[in-house]
């Protein structure tokens, strides 16, 4: 065999298992996503949105209550993850930059964003729930920031090191303090970036389960206290679909695909404003 | 050009972190209402002595100063000095255009709204004088609004020139601002500058030799950390009283 032939043979074999490869990833990915669709908008209906769950074994209910609740936790969870995150990258990108307690805390970070998120939750129990001897929704709200604040943290410092650093020099030319280098220059320079980072954090955070089971836990009534246990979507979804009747079931299913639309949204709203700015 | 003296360089010397000696012991005068150029080889410190007048190197950590620059009776060197009056004071323009991430109006009311210039008829008026002067008015008149990124490389640089001269410092440090341009814009910045020094003092670092002689009164050779030689730029052209600058300028090194 000529070296020609045996160029093209392991070309094709290369491309060959690189497709097959891509084709079994993506087949999962289809599958559950087209599963998610059939399952939940076949359970989809009006009442899930407008009802508070019926007693166990009833028929019928709904689960506003859990939808609420999810809004408020990732609400306050990003109220308090994204200041402390993006103050926290200002400080890693500017303020400390190149000095090792910068490269410390990054790589600190990065470890945290891959902790499993279940220890998350259990850091809170010990510290939130423990204590005052009752589940609340600021503990699961203070867990998701938790999973946030990394996340953010790590982004905005990337966004922020991206901006030249001679815009910097050009500012403190002009007689401008550093703060307000960084405010008027350097955050409107990152600000596409940093925006991204935030809303992939939410989407990061929207699906959480487990840092939820031990520090929200859940509710079957509506409630906006968050000094109390809170229902959220996907602890919601974890007990119907574990529980016996076909109406959780189906229930679960539609609660399923809400969370994955939005995340889906979230995700793609980001990756466009990535699209976006790299076109600029 | 006048024999004003603007600034008055007695005995500088500059040291990087790591105790490196870039600049050593210069002694120069700089006039009021001139071009000054310095020229030299890369790294022989024409950027570093830029940097000394607006402090820029406070900045990083570890840098040293030694000597005075007399900037009108006052050490502008001298600790506590305020540096974000020098600054204002003392402008500068790089070698990239620098334009902020805002509107070409916002570009050049940033250091006037530092300066807490608040009045909208104030900026408005102030901003269109400062154009006028870095001749880019014209250009823009009708998209103020617009983003600064939307203009040319070189539109930039006249947005950046403005945008400095719009606090209407007393003195312009350019440091090599022609070299990422085209040769229409090139010659553009290079009239500006000649306009400019009608009113105010500028200082030039330039790679381009037959910029220097072009554009500027008087011309600073510097090699490795040394002032070899200062003298009117005519006279560093044409009989350069060192053997180091003849061969520089004469094109056999550098």
């Amino acid at each position: 065999m000529n070296h020609e032939a045996k160029r093209k043979i392991e070309g094709f074999i290369a491309l060959l298992l690189s497709t097959m490869a891509a084709l079994v990833g993506l087949f999962w990915l289809v599958f559950i996503l087209g599963d998610v669709l059939v399952h939940g908008i076949g359970a989809m209906h009006m009442s899930l949105f407008t009802n508070d769950p019926a007693p166990a074994g009833v028929e019928g209910g709904g689960l506003r209550n859990a939808f609420l609740g999810h809004l408020i936790i990732t609400g306050f969870a990003t109220l308090i993850g994204v200041p402390i995150g993006v103050l926290g990258g200002t400080f890693l990108a500017e303020y400390a930059r190149g000095r090792w307690i910068s490269r410390v805390i990054s790589i600190l970070a990065d470890i945290m964003v891959s902790v499993p998120s279940i220890i998350v939750g259990t850091f809170i129990y010990a510290l939130m729930v423990r204590p005052v001897g009752h589940f609340s929704g600021w503990a699961g709200a203070a867990a998701l920031s938790i999973i946030m604040i990394p996340v953010v943290l790590r982004t905005t410092e990337d966004m922020l090191s991206l901006v030249p650093w001679t815009l910097r020099e050009a500012a403190f030319a002009l007689g401008s303090p550093y703060y307000k280098v960084i405010i008027q220059v350097v955050y409107r320079g990152a600000a596409t970036g940093i925006f991204t980072g935030i809303l992939l954090s939410i989407a990061r955070v929207a699906g959480e389960t487990a840092p939820l089971l031990f520090t929200a836990f859940n509710n079957s009534f509506f409630s906006y206290n968050m000094n109390g246990p809170m229902p959220s979507l996907t602890v919601s979804v974890f007990q119907y679909a574990m529980g016996p009747y076909n109406d959780w079931h189906a229930q679960a299913w539609a609660a399923s695909l809400v969370i994955t639309l939005f995340i889906l949204f979230i995700t793609i709203t980001g990756r466009l404003l990535i699209k976006w700015r790299y076109k600029q | 050009m006048t024999d004003k003296v603007e600034l008055e360089i007695k005995g500088l010397n500059f040291y990087y972190s790591g105790d490196i000696h870039a600049l050593k012991n210069i002694n120069l005068t700089i006039h009021n209402k001139s071009v000054t150029a310095l020229i030299g080889p890369s790294g022989c410190g024409k950027t570093t002595l830029l940097r000394c007048f607006n402090r820029m190197h406070d900045l990083y950590p570890k840098h040293r100063y030694e000597g005075e620059i007399m900037f009108q009776d006052s050490n502008l060197l001298a600790n506590g000095n305020d540096l974000i009056k020098l600054r204002s004071r003392i402008g500068m323009v790089f070698q990239r255009p620098t334009p902020f991430p805002m509107s070409i109006f916002d570009n050049v009311a940033y250091g006037l709204k530092l300066k807490g210039i608040k009045k909208k008829s104030d900026l408005a008026e102030r901003v269109e004088k400062a154009l006028k002067h870095a001749a880019l008015w014209d250009e823009v008149k009708n998209k103020l609004t617009a983003s600064a990124y939307d203009l040319s490389g070189g539109q930039q640089q006249r947005l950046v020139i403005a945008r400095a001269l719009a606090v209407e410092p007393e003195v312009l440090l350019f440091d090599e601002p022609t070299s990422a341009l085209d040769p229409i814009s090139t010659s553009k910045i290079e009239d500006l500058v000649m306009q400019l020094k009608k009113d105010i003092t500028i200082i030039i670092v330039t790679h381009n030799m037959q910029q220097a002689a072009r554009i500027s009164d008087w011309t600073g050779f510097l090699m490795l950390g040394e002032l070899i030689e200062f003298g009117t730029t005519e006279r560093i052209f044409t009989a350069p009283s060192e053997k180091l600058t003849e061969d520089y300028v004469t094109g056999r090194f550098g």
